[in-house]
C-alpha cells in the first residue's frame, strides 16, 4: 500500500478541482464558446460545447478528476442539464474554500457553515419558483410576455455597459451563434415536416404510447386509458400517466461515404410531454418551451413539434429508419398494405442464445451414418425459421440484434421485411400498440405473438437523393394508435452533429423537468442574485448573534466550534456567496453585455443594494425578472431574424441539485487529507521518482 | 506442464516491536486511522492509481479491507480488528487506534513483555468489571419506548462518517428510516425464541438522500418494460399467492453435467430435451396454482413465455442477497431441481404490487407476517452511497445489539476519559497483595497503568483534528475541547461550552485541567442519579456491546503482539 498526504501545505485536491473546473468557464451562459480539443500525437480533434463532452475528452486519471467526472456524469444522467453550473460552482467554491483555509478557518467550520448555508439558500429560493400552471392559467401574478410593451426596445439596445444599470443581466439569450445550417433548420408550419438536409441526417425516434405505472405529475392530468394492462381486483397498480422522457439510446450509424453523410439516431420512450401538455394551450406551452430553451430555439422548436404531434396525434412520422436497396424493394411491395408484425428481442441467427445461457463444453456428437454435413444444418435452420414466418403470415420483423445474412436474403425473396437493429424502446412501443409480444427465438412464435395494424412507406423519397445516403433508403413504419415520432436534425457541418444532438436532448429534458417539477425558476441569474442577498442576510444575522451560543446548529462538529463560529461564520458565508457572484459575473461577461468582470461586479452590487432597500428580495427579484423582462431576448445576430422577446426560465430541481452536488464535491475533497493507492500500482510507485511523496507499508 | 522446484526453507525473524520497520509500519497505520476518527475525521481516497473507482471513506471496515498490510504484525492487528468489525460493525477505529496506542506506549516502557501482558490483563478486567457494574457512571439505559435515545445512537454512527455527505436534515431522515426499518424486523409476539427479521438495502444511486424510504416486505427491481406485462396475478385465494423460489438456473443450459464428456447421437438435441423438461416444470407450476416464480438465476425465454400465458409472474436474476430473506419471509424453500417438486416447497404471499419509485420499477412482495423490510437508500454519488450503505448497516446492527443489552456508553470521548480517570483512581488505591499476585512491583504496575490510561486518553484526543486543546474535568472525568491559540490569561470556563457527549455544560462551574497532564486521582462521579438519562443535549452515544468488545480486542491484540518473539514465514 502506498500512502500520500495531499494537503500538507496548500490543499492539492482543491487546487486540482479549481483548475479542472476553469476549463469549462466559457461554456457558461447562453453564448457558449465552442472548444476544439486536439490530440497532438494523432492530430485528431473534437468539438466540445458541453461540459460532459469536454470532460469526456480530458485526461482525468487523478483521483479528484475521477470524482469530478463521476459527479458531472451523475448530474447529466439524471437531469441532462445543470452540468455547466455544477462544474463552474465546484471550481468557484474550491477557490473560495482555499482562501478560507489560508485564513486559518478550521475545516469543520467551513463544512458546517457552507453546507447549512446552501441548505438555507435552497430552501429560501423556493419562494421564487413559479408554478407552471400559474404561468398560463393563474391570475396576473406572473404575466406572460405575450404583448410587446414599452420596455422592450429599450432592452434590445441594452448591450452597452453604460446602460447596465437599467437591466441586470441582460444576456443575449436565444442566440444561435454561427450555426451553418440552411433555412431548413427553421421549423415549417406542418408538424414534423422539417426539411431534411440532403447531406446530413439526424434522426430521432420518439414514441408516446399510453403507458402504465408511471408517476403522476399533475393533478390535472387524468389517467390515460390503458390498453395493455388488465387491472385485477386486489392489485393496486398505479395507472396514472407516465410523464417522463427516458433517453435510452443514442448512437451514430451509417458509414462515411464520399460526402460524409451521417445519420444520427436516438430514441426515447414513455409519454414525455403529451398527456401533461393537454392542459396547456399550444401557444402557452410554446412560450414555456421557449423560455426553457436557453438559446437553443431550433432544438426546442423540434421538441415542441414532437409534443404537438403526440398531443394531437396528427400525422406522426412513425419510426423512420434507413434500409438497404434490397429491403427498399420489399418495402415497395408491402407499401399500402396492412402488415403483420413480429418483434424479436435478440439476434436472429442460429448460434444466438439468450443471456445467461452457458454453452456446454463437454458434449460430443457422434453420428452412426456418414454423409451428414455441417452446412446442411445451417440451411435447415433457415428453412425452418422461414417456415415459421410464412405460417404465421408475418410481413415485418423488427429485430433488436443482428440478423443472419442467409435468413435476411430468404426473407427478402419472400417479401418479408426485416429491420435491424431496433432499440428495445422502439420494440416495446410497437408491442404496446400492435399487440405483438416480443420473442427471443422464432421457435416461440405463436398466434399471440404476432401483431397487426402496421404499415410501411417511403419517407419523403422525392426530396432525398439515394446516392447521398449510400444508396440506403429511408422508410417509415407506422402503427395504428401509435404516437411514435421521429425528429430529423440536420447540419452541413459534421463535427457539429454531436453538439446539435446534445442541445436537442437538453431541451427535451428541460421541458420535461419543468413539467415534472410543476414549477420553474425565473432564469437569467434571478435565483443566484436572490441567494447573494440571502447570504448577506445570514452574514448580518451571524454578526448580530456573535455572542449567542449556537452549538445546537452543528451537531457533528467539535464543541469548541460554536465558539469559533462567531469569528469565522461571516467569512465562510462570504466564500459561499462568492461562488454565485463569480457565476453571475461570468455569465454577464460571456453574454457580451459587459466587457469585464469588474463592470459586471459593479452591476451586481448595484442590484444587491436595490434588493436591500426594497426589503423583500423575492418581490424585487420577481418584479425585475418578470415584469421588466430584464433577461429578454436580444437578437444582435442578423442571421437570427427573430426579434421576439422571450421570458427565460430555469429548472428548479436540476439547478438546486447542481448546486448541492458541486458543494458536496468541494467538501468531499476538502475533508480528504490523503490518498491510499492499492494494488499493483504500489510497486510501480516504489521505483518511480514520485516515491519520495509516498509512505509504503 | 508442471515444474518441480526445490522447497525453500522457512524464514525466521525475531519480531520485537523495537525494530524500526515494525514501529514505523505501526505508526503509519495508526496515523492513517487516527486522522479518520470521529465526525470531523479526515477522509481517505482509496484507489488503484490507474484511473479506477475512487472510494472516499473514513470507515474502518473499508479502510482495513482496502489497505494491504504487508508486515505480519500489521496483518495480525488488522485481522483482529476486522474480526471485531464483522461481529459488531461499530467501534472499529476505536479498537485499532487503542491497540496502536497501547503498542506504542508499552514499547517505550522497556519492561519485560511478560510483565506488561500480565498487568495489562489486570487493567482490562478492572475496566470491564466497572463497565458491567451498576456503578458505572459513563453508561446509560436505553429506553426503547422513546425514539430520542435510539436516534442519538443512530445519529452518532451516521455523523461520524462525514463521507456520507449528509446535512443535518438528511442525517435525521436517514436516522429515522433506519430505526423504522429496524422496528419492522422485530416480531410483534415475543415468544421464547425471538428471531429478528431482515432489512434489505435497495440501492438507488444518483438521487437525493431525502428520497430514501422504507417499505415493509421485499422490493425486487424489475425492468420497467416488464412492469406493464406482469399482471393479472393468479391467486389461490384473495390473500394468498403461491410462490416458487428457484436457486438454480432455469436457462436451459444443462450445465449440471459435471466433469467428463457427454456423447450425443446426431440428431438428438440436448437443448430441446432440456427445454421440454423446463416446460414440464412449467406445467406442474400451473397445476399447482403457483402465481409467482422467482429465480435467483436466469429463466429460459420460452418458459417465461409459457408462464406468462398462464398468468404466472416470473422474475429472474434476483441475485443471492435476497434469497435468504425471501425464503424466510414467504416460507418457500429454495428449489434446486426441475422435476419432482414437493408441494411443501412452495411459499405464500399475501399480496403483490408494483411500485414506481424514483424512476425505477419494483415488484413489491407483501408477506403474511412481515419481518422483512426494504430500505430504499438514495444518495447523490457512488462513493457517498457506498459510505452511507455501510453506515446504515452499522446503525442497524448496533440497534440489534442494543435490543439484546439495552445499554449505551456516552460518546464524544467522554467514556474514554472517564474510564481513564477511573483506572487512575483505582490503581492509586490498589492493595499491595495485587502486585504480589501479579508478580510485579508497584512501580512496574504504575508505569503500565499510566501507559494504559494514556492510550485511552489518546484515543479521545484523536477526535480533535483542528489543533484544539483537550481538557477534562475533575468531577466527572468527561471530555472537553477548546479552540487552539487561546490567550494565556483566558479562563477555561470562558472557553469551554459542552462536554463531548453533551450532558454537561460550562454552567456547572467545574474544575478543568489539560487532559494529558499528570494530576491527582479522583473518583469520577456519576452524572446524575437517574440511570436513564434523557438529556435533550445528549449529542453522542456509543453502542455498549461494540465498545466493550473493542476495548477487549484492542488490549488482547496488543498483548498478543507484545508476546510475539519470532515470525516464521513460509517462503514457498
Amino acid at each position: 500500500m502506498a500512502f500520500r498526504n495531499v494537503n500538507r501545505r496548500r490543499h492539492v485536491g482543491l487546487q486540482q478541482l479549481s483548475s479542472l473546473a476553469s476549463t469549462g468557464r466559457t461554456l457558461l451562459g447562453p453564448l457558449k464558446s465552442y472548444k476544439f480539443i486536439v490530440n497532438e500525437s494523432t492530430n485528431e480533434s473534437v468539438l466540445a460545447c458541453s461540459v460532459v463532452r469536454l470532460l469526456e475528452s480530458l485526461d482525468l486519471t487523478s483521483a479528484v478528476g475521477q470524482l469530478l467526472n463521476e459527479t458531472i456524469q451523475a448530474q447529466s444522467k439524471e437531469y441532462k442539464t445543470g452540468t455547466t453550473t455544477l462544474l463552474f460552482l465546484a471550481g468557484a467554491w474550491s477557490s473560495a474554500v482555499l482562501e478560507c483555509l489560508q485564513q486559518n478557518v478550521p475545516v469543520p467550520v467551513i463544512v458546517s457553515v457552507m453546507s447549512e448555508g446552501l441548505h438555507s439558500c435552497s430552501e429560501r429560493a423556493k419562494c421564487l419558483q413559479v408554478s407552471v400552471h400559474d404561468l398560463y392559467k393563474g391570475p396576473d401574478s406572473v404575466p406572460i410576455p405575450s404583448n410587446f410593451n414599452s420596455a422592450r426596445p429599450q432592452i434590445s439596445e441594452n448591450k452597452t455597459p453604460s446602460a447596465a444599470s437599467t437591466s441586470f443581466l441582460n444576456p443575449s439569450m436565444h442566440l444561435h451563434k454561427d450555426v451553418p445550417v440552411t433555412e431548413d433548420e427553421c421549423v415549417p408550419e406542418g408538424p414534423c415536416s422539417h426539411q431534411a438536409n440532403t447531406c446530413d441526417l439526424h434522426n430521432r425516434y420518439f414514441c408516446s404510447p399510453t403507458y402504465a405505472a408511471g408517476r403522476q405529475m399533475h393533478s390535472a392530468v387524468g389517467p390515460v386509458g390503458d390498453k395493455t394492462m388488465l387491472s385485477i381486483p386486489g392489485t393496486s397498480l398505479i395507472t396514472s400517466s407516465c410523464n417522463k422522457i427516458k433517453l435510452t439510446h443514442s448512437r451514430h450509424f451509417n458509414a462515411v461515404g464520399k460526402k460524409c453523410s451521417l445519420l444520427h439516431v436516438g430514441s426515447f420512450q414513455g409519454n414525455p410531454i403529451g398527456p401533461s401538455a393537454h392542459c396547456y394551450e399550444y401557444k402557452d406551452f410554446g412560450q414555456l418551451a421557449m423560455a426553457l430553451s436557453h438559446g437553443n430555439q431550433s432544438s426546442m422548436k423540434l421538441v415542441q413539434d414532437i409534443v404537438r404531434c403526440q398531443q394531437w396525434k396528427t400525422n406522426p412520422t412513425g419510426y423512420v429508419t434507413s434500409v438497404s436497396p434490397e429491403n427498399a424493394a420489399v418495402t415497395k411491395q408491402l407499401k399500402g398494405q396492412l402488415l403483420q408484425i413480429l418483434l424479436v428481442d435478440g439476434d436472429l441467427s442460429e448460434k444466438y442464445r439468450h443471456l445467461g445461457f452457458n454453452r456446454p463444453t463437454n458434449v460430443k456428437t457422434v453420428s452412426e451414418s456418414l454423409g451428414v454435413q455441417e452446412s446442411s444444418s445451417g440451411c435447415s435452420w433457415t428453412s425452418r425459421m422461414l417456415d415459421i414466418l410464412m405460417q404465421s403470415e408475418v410481413n415485418l420483423i423488427l429485430v433488436k440484434g443482428n440478423v443472419c445474412e442467409h435468413l435476411m436474403e430468404r426473407c427478402i425473396l419472400n417479401n418479408i421485411l426485416i429491420i435491424n437493429p431496433v432499440t428495445q424502446n422502439v420494440l416495446y412501443a410497437f408491442a404496446r400498440v400492435t399487440g405483438a409480444k416480443p420473442v427471443t427465438y422464432l421457435t416461440q412464435v405463436n398466434s399471440q405473438c404476432v401483431g397487426g395494424g402496421v404499415w410501411v412507406d417511403f419517407w419523403r423519397i422525392g426530396e432525398l437523393s439515394t446516392e447521398e445516403l449510400e444508396s440506403r433508403m429511408l422508410i417509415s413504419i407506422k402503427a395504428e394508435g401509435s404516437t411514435l415520432v421521429t425528429a430529423v436534425l440536420s447540419s452541413t457541418v459534421i463535427s457539429k452533429m454531436q453538439v446539435i444532438d446534445d442541445q436537442f436532448w437538453t431541451c427535451a429534458y428541460r421541458l420535461q423537468h419543468a413539467l415534472t417539477d410543476g414549477k420553474v425558476f425565473p432564469g437569467g441569474g434571478a435565483v443566484e442574485l436572490f441567494c447573494l442577498s440571502h447570504v448577506q442576510k445570514l452574514v448580518d444575522q451571524a454578526l448580530n448573534q456573535a455572542n449567542k451560543n449556537s452549538a445546537g446548529e452543528f451537531h457533528s462538529a467539535p464543541c469548541w466550534m460554536a465558539e469559533s463560529l462567531a469569528e469565522f461564520k461571516p467569512l465562510v458565508l462570504k466564500a459561499l456567496a462568492s461562488g454565485w457572484h463569480k457565476y453571475l459575473s461570468t455569465v454577464m461577461c460571456n453574454s457580451a453585455n459587459f466587457t469585464s468582470e469588474f463592470e459586471a461586479s459593479i452591476s451586481i452590487k448595484h442590484h444587491l443594494k436595490k434588493v436591500t432597500v426594497c426589503g423583500s428580495p423575492s418581490a424585487y427579484i420577481l418584479q425585475e425578472f418578470n415584469l421588466r423582462e430584464v433577461v429578454g431576448k436580444v437578437g444582435p445576430d442578423p442571421l437570427t431574424k427573430c426579434t421576439e422577446f422571450v421570458q427565460v426560465y430555469d429548472n428548479v430541481t436540476a439547478k438546486l441539485e447542481a448546486w448541492r452536488r458541486a458543494l458536496d464535491l468541494v467538501l468531499l475533497v476538502l475533508q480528504t487529507d490523503s490518498e491510499i493507492i492499492t494494488g499493483p500500482k504500489r510497486n510501480e510507485l516504489l521505483s518511480s521518482p514520485l516515491s519520495s511523496e509516498f509512505v509504503f507499508i | 506442464m508442471s515444474r518441480i522446484e526445490a522447497k525453500k526453507p522457512s524464514l525466521c525473524t525475531s519480531a520485537t516491536l523495537t525494530k524500526d520497520i515494525v514501529s514505523h509500519s505501526v505508526s503509519v497505520l495508526s496515523g492513517i486511522l487516527k486522522s479518520c476518527y470521529g465526525p470531523t475525521g479526515r477522509l481517505k481516497q482509496l484507489h488503484n492509481g490507474m484511473g479506477g473507482y475512487v472510494r472516499t471513506t473514513s470507515q474502518s471496515s473499508t479502510l482495513l479491507s482496502g489497505l494491504s498490510a504487508t508486515h505480519p504484525i500489521l496483518k495480525v492487528l488488522t485481522a483482529s480488528v476486522q474480526n471485531h468489525i464483522s461481529r459488531f460493525s461499530d467501534c472499529g477505529l476505536f479498537t485499532a487506534i487503542l491497540c496502536c496506542n497501547l503498542l506504542e506506549n508499552f514499547q517505550r516502557l522497556k519492561l519485560l513483555p511478560y510483565t506488561v501482558v500480565k498487568i495489562n490483563r489486570h487493567l482490562l478486567s478492572l475496566c470491564t468489571d466497572y463497565l458491567k457494574s451498576e456503578a458505572c457512571a459513563c453508561r446509560i439505559l436505553v429506553d426503547f419506548n422513546s425514539v430520542e435515545t435510539l436516534l442519538c445512537l443512530v445519529r452518532s454512527v451516521l455523523t461520524s462518517k462525514p463521507a456520507c455527505l449528509l446535512n443535518k436534515t438528511e442525517a435525521d431522515h436517514i436516522g429515522i428510516l433506519v430505526i423504522k426499518a429496524f422496528l419492522l424486523t422485530v416480531p410483534n409476539n415475543v415468544e421464547t425464541n425471538v428471531a429478528l427479521g431482515k432489512c434489505i438495502i435497495v440501492p438507488v444511486k444518483n438521487k437525493r438522500v431525502m428520497d430514501s424510504t422504507v417499505f415493509s416486505g421485499l422490493l425486487i427491481e424489475i425492468p420497467e418494460l416488464q412492469l406493464a406485462r406482469t399482471f393479472p396475478i393468479r391467486r389461490v385465494s384473495s390473500s394468498n399467492i403461491k410462490m416458487a423460489l428457484f436457486c438454480i438456473s432455469l436457462s436451459g443450459d444443462h450445465s449440471s453435467t459435471g466433469e467428463g464428456t457427454v456423447v450425443v447421437h446426431h440428431g438428438v438435441s440436448l437443448e430441446l430435451a432440456e427445454l421440454d423438461q423446463l416446460l414440464n416444470l412449467g406445467k406442474q407450476l400451473v397445476n399447482d396454482q403457483v402465481g409467482l416464480v422467482v429465480c435467483q438465476k436466469v429463466i429460459h425465454p420460452s418458459l417465461k413465455q409459457y408462464l406468462k400465458e398462464h398468468h404466472i409472474i416470473s422474475v429472474d436474476r434476483v441475485g443471492l442477497s435476497v434469497m435468504e430473506p425471501l425464503s424466510q419471509m414467504t416460507g418457500s424453500k429454495p428449489i434446486a431441481a426441475i422435476h419432482s417438486l414437493s408441494p411443501s416447497c412452495y411459499g405464500s404471499l399475501k399480496d403483490l404490487h408494483t411500485e414506481n419509485f424514483v424512476s425505477k420499477c419494483f415488484l413489491h412482495l407483501i408477506p403474511n407476517d412481515t419481518l422483512v423490510c426494504s430500505l430504499i437508500l438514495c444518495n447523490r454519488n457512488e462513493t457517498a452511497w457506498d459510505e452511507l450503505k455501510v453506515a446504515c448497516q452499522t446503525a442497524e446492527h448496533i440497534l440489534q445489539l442494543t435490543v439484546k443489552q439495552p445499554l449505551a456508553l456516552l460518546g464524544g470521548g467522554c467514556t474514554e476519559t472517564h474510564l481513564a480517570s477511573y483506572v487512575k483512581y483505582k490503581v492509586f488505591n490498589l492493595p499491595t497483595s495485587t502486585f504480589k499476585a501479579l508478580d510485579c512491583s508497584q512501580t512496574q504496575y504504575q508505569l503500565v497503568a499510566d501507559a494504559f490510561c494514556h492510550s485511552l486518553e489518546s484515543v479521545a484526543c484523536c477526535l480533535e483534528h483542528d489543533n484544539g486543546e483537550i481538557l477534562t474535568d475533575a468531577v466527572y472525568g468527561h471530555f472537553w475541547s477548546i479552540p487552539s491559540g487561546f490567550p494565556s490569561d483566558a479562563r477555561w470556563s470562558d472557553l469551554v461550552s459542552k462536554c463531548g457527549c453533551g450532558i454537561h455544560s460550562k454552567q456547572q462551574k467545574l474544575k478543568w485541567m489539560v487532559l494529558r497532564n499528570q494530576h491527582t486521582p479522583f473518583t469520577p462521579q456519576s452524572c446524575c442519579k437517574d440511570p436513564c438519562v434523557k438529556s435533550p443535549d445528549l449529542r453522542a452515544l456509543d453502542c455498549f456491546a461494540a465498545k466493550c468488545s473493542g476495548l477487549q480486542v484492542a488490549v488482547e491484540t496488543a498483548n498478543l503482539i507484545l508476546d510475539l518473539s519470532y515470525i516464521i514465514e513460509d517462503q514457498n
